[in-house]
């Protein structure tokens, strides 16, 4: 892949951790404002496909990334089984009160979404990157 | 002493748990998995025992589907028990057979023989015991796939596989189409449960008014047929007997082909009265029996002979259930089983010594092989019918059974048919039986039997368990012990009178025809075959079944050359058809139409109407375009365009996912890119381009209209589902503890749609992640 231009380098430089932030940022605040666990993941996505554009590919070639996702999927579906321990149904969510601070444990739902539409998209864009002619 | 509840548990769990056993210890124990497989069956033969020994009728009921009534029931009635107690003891001769059979292959190879076997037999008494129709269509599955295993054992050859794809086939294609006809009993009757079935002749009355009730003893009827190798389904079993020998011994004569007659055993009390029953059964039957009989006169090979002459008995239990003898089927099961295993057995230790099962290659092995000589001998003279073995106490009784039938005293020419038929059966079985002793035991020795392996060995301990089995209990006829078991394991139990010593009388005269026929049979071998030949009108049914399947590949071969061709533009075309046409449809049910939309162009913002504008003409340039790059990039300015109409009508959570969506798109295009063919195409011709013109224009339009009819104030009451009080923005914050009802929605009320998607999603990346490495690596 190339993308070997100063322009790029300097851009990306300051734009691809300047993109995480908006997306962690854009994550915790899905459950009130815009955003949420799916717009997220497609940002964290960008933000690495973004610095391969700059950077090239390099070491995350080798990276399995479909684990990523798996380990999402992992983590929404135990969320949902969580309520069998308290006899409740499946997806059952709560919100846990942790002093003053809530957290509605949607949001480990929510994270398992995230992870998985990084892993899957991180996934296609390394694996496509990497065709030949 | 356990419950008769979890007896029933027991006998059924022991040979799996010996299975996963001999799976996963199976590298280190080698043998001993053998060995596991051998206690699994002796424990369950143990379990078993214990529950006929107790005089109530045992059971065990477990909710599984409660919304469908649909249980883990298991019931240990008599006619279930006794098929399990077969299963079970017929398995413990066979798992020790095998042992010696076997002996020192690969533990690997051993390894997955009695895992397979463990969860056949497992299956097979899941069959016997069940009591709900679809835990006995889930076992009958079972069996079919275990046995599709063991046949296969040796899949490296390719006989092998043809034929245990075809059992696999044949058994399974039937056993769905049996699957058909549970639900349509559970449909008429409202329950799955066969005591409740069996008890209850309202049930048997419902099915016998209802069409549905003919439809599903057909249905029923196929899968037994298939499973029992009946005529039109008869032509697997021979090519089944590609199997290891004691995997046909238990498969193919003792247990999983009496499966079928054992279901029919089981739909007695529900269809034995509908007008069907009679002809159906008593004319399959009755043609397998004679056709199976036939046929075993012109095989060469030991054990496809042994195969045809299974099919051939099971015919005539299918055309006793016909003609209303139920109650010898317990009888005839076991005498099959006793004198068919013995003989497959020795079959398999003919094959050890002398390498070939070719019986005009063998003879004179009386010398080398004097024990299973004398198992042999026995069991032959059982199938023979002769005095004093089992055998000839069960032909007497089926012969005393034709003559007092209910059914056939009100058809005179059935009856006529079906003794002649009988009897021809017998003399071509006694005819059988002799060849089967006199050219591989007696004569001089052949080429195939001079340079000979080992002499039998442990292999003869099974053989001639079930040999003095077929002679202890024709033996003990009088003591009265062998008609007890036939009452107690039967279908319908009633008094059986069974002697050892014959009456003068019309079923002895018929035996001894049988007899003098079967020699006369035997005599002129050579002039029924060419007599046979030139009968013969209808062409093979493996090769008819043959046929059937390469028409079904061909087929599925045409539909993917015309629709699945791998053109995009067509899968393209294909789709996007779909939007009008569904979308048309939704809206004729809803009574819609584009004259209901409400909305005018005093409703559209200056932004609005300059933004759609700039949409239009980037579609415009798109479809302009003369390079790739221009087209990819004009349609991106459509995506990021709309999603300026997102800020003018504020919906700021869409407005984010359209923006990213877009960009990761346009991300996905500048990749693939290289990969697509020149550009732009023309090759299509002035008819395709009218076409997709067509389609085009029909898609843009259901859309606009289904948009401009959403945006139509009290259209439809779901209308303020958000905003009315208790609608899915209060409920968001009450129930998820968000403001955000779009995301709430997403993890929390609809969390289980989000779940499935999520699965689809990573499914799709693993696809993908495949596809592309696995193509790489070839290159």
């Amino acid at each position: 892949m190339t993308g070997d231009t100063p322009i790029l380098h300097v851009i990306a430089r300051f734009a691809v951790p300047f993109t995480v932030l908006v997306a962690l940022r854009i994550f915790f605040q899905g459950h009130d404002l815009p955003g949420g666990g799916f717009v997220a993941g497609v940002l964290f996505a960008a933000a690495g496909a973004m610095a391969f554009l700059a950077f090239g590919l390099g070491r995350a070639a080798s990276v399995a990334w479909w684990r990523i996702s798996v380990l999402g999927l992992l983590v929404s579906v135990s969320t949902g089984m969580a309520p069998w321990l308290r006899g409740h149904a499946y997806l059952d969510h709560t919100i846990l009160h942790l002093g003053a601070f809530h957290l509605p444990s949607a949001t480990f739902f929510d994270l398992g979404v995230a992870m998985i539409v990084f892993g899957t998209l991180m996934t296609i864009f390394v694996e496509l990157a990497q065709e030949r002619r | 002493m356990l419950d008769p509840g979890s007896l029933i548990g027991f006998s059924i769990l022991s040979p799996f748990a010996a299975a996963a056993g001999a799976l996963l210890l199976g590298r280190m124990l080698a043998l001993g998995s053998g060995w596991l497989v051998v206690a699994g069956a002796v424990s369950s033969t143990a379990c078993l025992a214990a529950l006929a020994l107790s005089p109530s009728v045992g059971g065990v009921s477990v909710p599984w589907i409660p919304s469908l009534g649909v249980a883990i029931a298991l019931r240990a009635d008599g006619f279930g028990l006794f098929f399990a107690l077969l299963v079970s003891a017929m398995g413990v001769l066979v798992a020790l057979y095998s042992l010696a059979y076997l002996g020192a292959a690969d533990a690997d190879r051993a390894r997955r023989y009695y895992a397979s076997l463990g969860v056949f037999m497992g299956s097979m008494i899941g069959i016997a015991l069940a009591d709900d129709l679809i835990l006995l269509f889930v076992f009958w599955e079972m069996t079919s796939i275990s046995s599709f295993l063991l046949i296969g054992h040796r899949f490296e050859e390719d006989d092998t596989k043809r034929g245990a794809a075809m059992a696999l086939q044949v058994t399974a294609l039937g056993g769905l189409v049996m699957s058909v006809g549970f639900l349509l009993i559970g449909q008429v009757t409202g329950t799955f449960s066969l005591s409740a079935l069996a008890s209850d002749p309202a049930h048997a009355r419902a099915l016998l008014a209802s069409p549905l009730g003919a439809c599903a003893l057909l249905c029923v009827l196929c899968g037994a047929c298939t499973k029992s190798a009946q005529v039109p389904f008869h032509f697997w079993l021979p090519q089944a007997m590609v199997a290891p020998t004691p995997i046909s011994a238990y498969l193919h004569a003792a247990t999983m082909v009496k499966a079928g007659v054992f279901l029919v055993g089981r739909m007695v009390p529900l269809f034995a009265d509908s007008p069907l029953w009679f002809p159906l059964l008593a004319g399959i039957g009755g043609v397998s029996m004679v056709l199976g009989a036939y046929q075993a006169t012109r095989e060469t090979d030991l054990k496809a002979i042994l195969a045809r002459t299974t099919g051939s008995t099971l015919g005539m239990l299918f055309m006793l259930y016909g003609i209303g003898n139920a109650s010898q089927d317990a009888l005839g099961m076991l005498n099959h089983a006793l004198y068919k295993g013995a003989l497959f057995l020795v079959a398999g230790i003919v094959d050890h010594h002398a390498h070939t099962r070719d019986i005009r290659k063998l003879g004179g092995l009386r010398h080398a092989l004097p024990v299973p000589f004398a198992v042999a001998a026995l069991a032959a003279a059982s199938m023979a019918g002769l005095p004093p073995l089992l055998g000839f106490v069960a032909k007497e009784s089926l012969f005393e059974g034709l003559m007092h039938a209910p059914l056939l005293a009100a058809h005179p020419v059935a009856r006529v048919l079906v003794l002649l038929a009988t009897l021809v059966t017998g003399a071509l079985l006694v005819a059988t039986a002799w060849r089967f002793v006199a050219e591989v035991f007696l004569g001089s020795p052949r080429d195939a039997a001079k340079h000979s392996g080992s002499g039998a060995g442990a292999l003869s301990i099974a053989p001639l368990v079930l040999a003095a089995g077929a002679l202890g209990l024709g033996l003990a006829t009088p003591s009265g012990l062998t008609a007890r078991i036939g009452e107690l394991g039967s279908s319908r139990p009633e008094p059986l009178h069974l002697a050892l010593v014959p009456h003068l009388g019309w079923p002895l005269a018929a035996s001894v025809a049988a007899l003098l026929l079967g020699v006369l049979a035997y005599r002129g071998r050579e002039a029924l075959a060419a007599w046979g030949r030139r009968l013969a009108v209808l062409p093979p049914a493996a090769r008819v079944w043959q046929s059937a399947l390469d028409a079904v590949m061909a087929l599925g071969d045409a539909y993917s050359r015309r629709w699945e061709n791998g053109s995009l533009r067509w899968y393209l075309a294909a789709t996007s058809l779909c939007v009008p046409l569904l979308v048309g449809y939704a809206l004729a049910r809803l009574g819609l139409s584009y004259r209901a939309i409400g909305v005018t162009l005093q409703d559209l913002s200056p932004y609005g109407a300059l933004f759609c504008g700039l949409i239009v003409l980037a579609a415009i340039a798109a479809t302009r375009a003369t390079t790739r790059l221009a087209a990819a990039i004009a349609s991106s300015a459509v995506g990021f365009l709309v999603a300026m109409v997102y800020v003018v009508y504020r919906s700021p959570d869409i407005l984010l996912t359209q923006i990213l969506i877009e960009t990761v798109s346009t991300i996905f295009m500048l990749l693939l890119l290289v990969h697509l063919p020149r550009f732009p195409r023309r090759d299509l011709g002035r008819g395709a381009q009218l076409l997709n013109a067509g389609i085009a224009a029909s898609v843009g339009l259901t859309v606009s209209v289904l948009l401009l009819l959403a945006m139509t104030p009290g259209l439809r009451e779901t209308d303020n589902l958000a905003t009315r009080p208790g609608g899915l923005l209060s409920l968001a914050l009450a129930e998820g503890g968000g403001t955000n009802a779009v995301n709430v929605i997403i993890v929390d009320i609809r969390a289980l749609d989000t779940n499935g998607e999520i699965m689809v999603l990573v499914a799709v990346g693993l696809c993908i992640f495949g596809l592309l490495r696995t193509r790489r690596r070839a290159a």
